[in-house]
């Protein structure tokens, strides 16, 4: 970058030093990295997919334009709306039941006490482990024969025969809510628990002094102060959980009979029986919902700001 | 009972609950892996315990556990490295140059954290094809860079930001160029922030699936979680000693990243989404 000018005397701190042209245009050449890998690896195969909607592609036959027809074709197909509905219950069904444990544990673990750091990183576990492997054990957990759901079951005399979790719809549902809700109820407690490190001291104080109980000072100061904070992490996993893949391919591979196929596990089937158009369709649906959550996001992003 | 002890056996009772919640699956995979028969908890099985699962795991040359895991140390290694070499410059010039739009920069940034991998994974699929590139590192390597990006760049941000800018002032008056002031200025003084950020984008690119599940077709790229999910029995029942003790040893450096480095990591977490 250019010399300096020749005064070698570094400015007083609070004059604001002036850039020139030359100087902002180095500084978007910082920001060229980025965006050029953002945009050759994520913006264009997103627009690609986009284009891809809108044909006929599937291998061995000829490549054509079909305009909206996959988008048609995909409104009166049951499996869509089937996909459609599992990941918009599966979404309304995990993430408040992670919201409701994750601030359960940020309040355990913002209690101070000596085992504290090991308790986080033992919280933490779940959330850290590859989600292929924690369907793998709640695949095991949930074994007919010898799964430990069962036998836990058994053992409190829930039930006199074992359940089929993941033979019945409603079975493989609760399997895979609380497989997710293991996985990913730690990193709910994470974010609420850094919310609740910035509530201030005095308020409790002052709750204190005034005789306020646990739970008056839970719903009149903790959960009104820290309600941008869930905010955040509300709309975080929400846009996680719309696009599950991963827990589902492994823990039921979207059975029985595509009960529970995901809009992206739904989609991937069409991409590996060669039909990219209809899988590039069913594709943008998801995208579709999921942005327009996530513009909703940033705009409660700015919401949570202005509140703190 | 008084109000005070009452609400502590509460406490008690509730981390108690948590543990069992958090390392309870944990706890299940270790002994099904050390496990002879997967089904000791049935009546009349006992629980025997044998190291054959992991010997086969590692030994079993068909299995390709150890390729798998090599893929995925070297590709998620790879992955961070470049996400914080790349993230890092753009981190700088946000925090230090008053350009105008770095904030519509970062929200669109952002926004494209949130897009869903099957929106890109065909065309991905399509595009490393006619590359050549299929089921070669840089396949993932490309994608999970761009992918983590985002987030990178937010915890960079925010790391920056707390680097008193009069610091590398200095610097640039006495002759450095803005990026020599990035690396001989913020950089040590914002490693912390740079260390949690490339453990997060390891951790992100380690556990990503399905890019790694379309982009891969055997051992010389596949990934672990990929291998683990497609372990099959040789009848089509789930070898389960197996599967977990592969399960294990895929955990076992996780965990000790995580023990290790908790602090860390939830620094770097609640920096990528609260203080955004």
């Amino acid at each position: 970058m250019g010399k300096p000018p020749g005064d070698r005397r570094p400015p007083p701190p609070d004059v604001r030093e002036r850039h020139t042209a030359g100087e902002l245009a180095r500084g978007y050449a910082f920001l060229a990295p980025v965006s050029a890998f953002v945009a050759v690896f994520v913006i264009v195969p997103v627009i690609g997919t986009f284009a891809g909607s809108l044909m006929q592609d599937v291998t061995f036959l000829p490549k054509r334009f079909l305009g909206l027809g996959n988008y048609r074709a995909m409104l009166s197909d049951p499996g869509f709306w089937q996909a459609l509905r599992f990941t918009c219950l599966f979404t309304l069904v995990s993430v408040p039941l992670e919201l409701f444990l994750g601030l359960a544990f940020a309040l355990l673990l913002a209690h101070p006490s000596r085992a504290r750091g090991l308790l986080r990183a033992c919280v933490l576990i779940p959330w850290a482990i590859p989600a292929a492997v924690s369907g793998r054990i709640f695949q095991l957990i949930y074994n007919y024969h010898y799964g430990l759901a069962n036998y836990l079951a058994g053992l409190i005399g829930l039930s006199d025969r074992p359940v089929s979790w993941l033979g019945t719809p409603v079975g493989a549902f609760a399997s895979l809510v609380t497989a997710d809700a293991w996985k990913t109820t730690p990193f709910v407690a994470i974010i609420l628990l850094a919310g609740l490190s910035g509530i201030p001291e005095d308020l409790y104080l002052q709750a204190e002094i005034d005789r306020a109980g646990f739970l008056r000072r839970f719903t009149r100061v903790t959960l009104p102060l820290l309600s941008p904070v869930i905010v955040v992490a509300l709309l975080f996993r929400t846009i996680d959980a719309l696009r599950v893949f991963d827990l589902v391919f492994v823990l039921t591979g979207g059975g029985p009979g595509g009960s529970t196929n995901s809009l992206s596990l739904y989609g991937y089937h069409y991409f590996l029986s060669g039909d990219f158009g209809y899988g590039s369709a069913v594709s943008v649906a998801l995208f579709l919902i999921a942005f327009g959550l996530s513009v909703l996001y940033v705009r409660a992003g700015r919401f949570a700001r202005e509140l703190a | 009972m008084s109000g005070e002890s009452q609400v502590r056996l509460l406490y008690r009772a509730g981390v108690l609950g948590m543990a069992i919640f958090a390392l309870g699956p944990i706890l299940y995979m270790a002994l099904t892996a050390a496990s002879v028969r997967p089904d000791f908890l049935s009546p009349g099985a006992a629980f025997e315990f044998t190291a054959a699962h992991f010997v086969s795991v590692l030994r079993t040359t068909s299995l390709h556990f150890p390729d798998y895991l090599r893929n995925s140390l070297v590709v998620s290694g790879i992955s961070a490295a470049l996400c914080v070499g790349i993230a890092s410059p753009a981190a700088y010039a946000i925090t230090r140059l008053p350009l105008p739009g770095r904030m519509l920069f970062l929200l669109c940034i952002l926004a494209v954290s949130m897009f869903p991998p099957v929106s890109m994974v065909s065309y991905l699929f399509r595009f490393m094809g006619t590359l050549g590139m299929i089921n070669t590192y840089a396949a993932l390597v490309l994608p999970y860079t761009a992918w983590i990006l985002p987030l990178s760049l937010w915890i960079l941000t925010s790391y920056f930001a707390q680097v008193p800018a009069d610091l590398d002032r200095a610097a640039v008056v006495d002759g450095c160029t803005r990026l020599a002031a990035l690396r001989k200025v913020v950089l040590p003084v914002a490693a912390p922030g740079i260390f949690s950020t490339a453990l997060l984008a390891f951790i992100f690119a380690f556990n990503e699936f399905l890019f790694a599940l379309m982009l891969t077709t055997d051992h010389a790229a596949r990934t672990v979680p990929v291998g683990i999910a497609l372990f099959e029995g040789l009848h089509g029942e789930i070898p389960w000693g197996v599967v977990m003790a592969a399960s294990v040893l895929t955990t076992v450096p996780v965990v000790l990243l995580t023990l290790v480095f908790q602090r860390r990591i939830i620094q770097g977490l609640t920096r990528g989404a609260v203080k955004g």
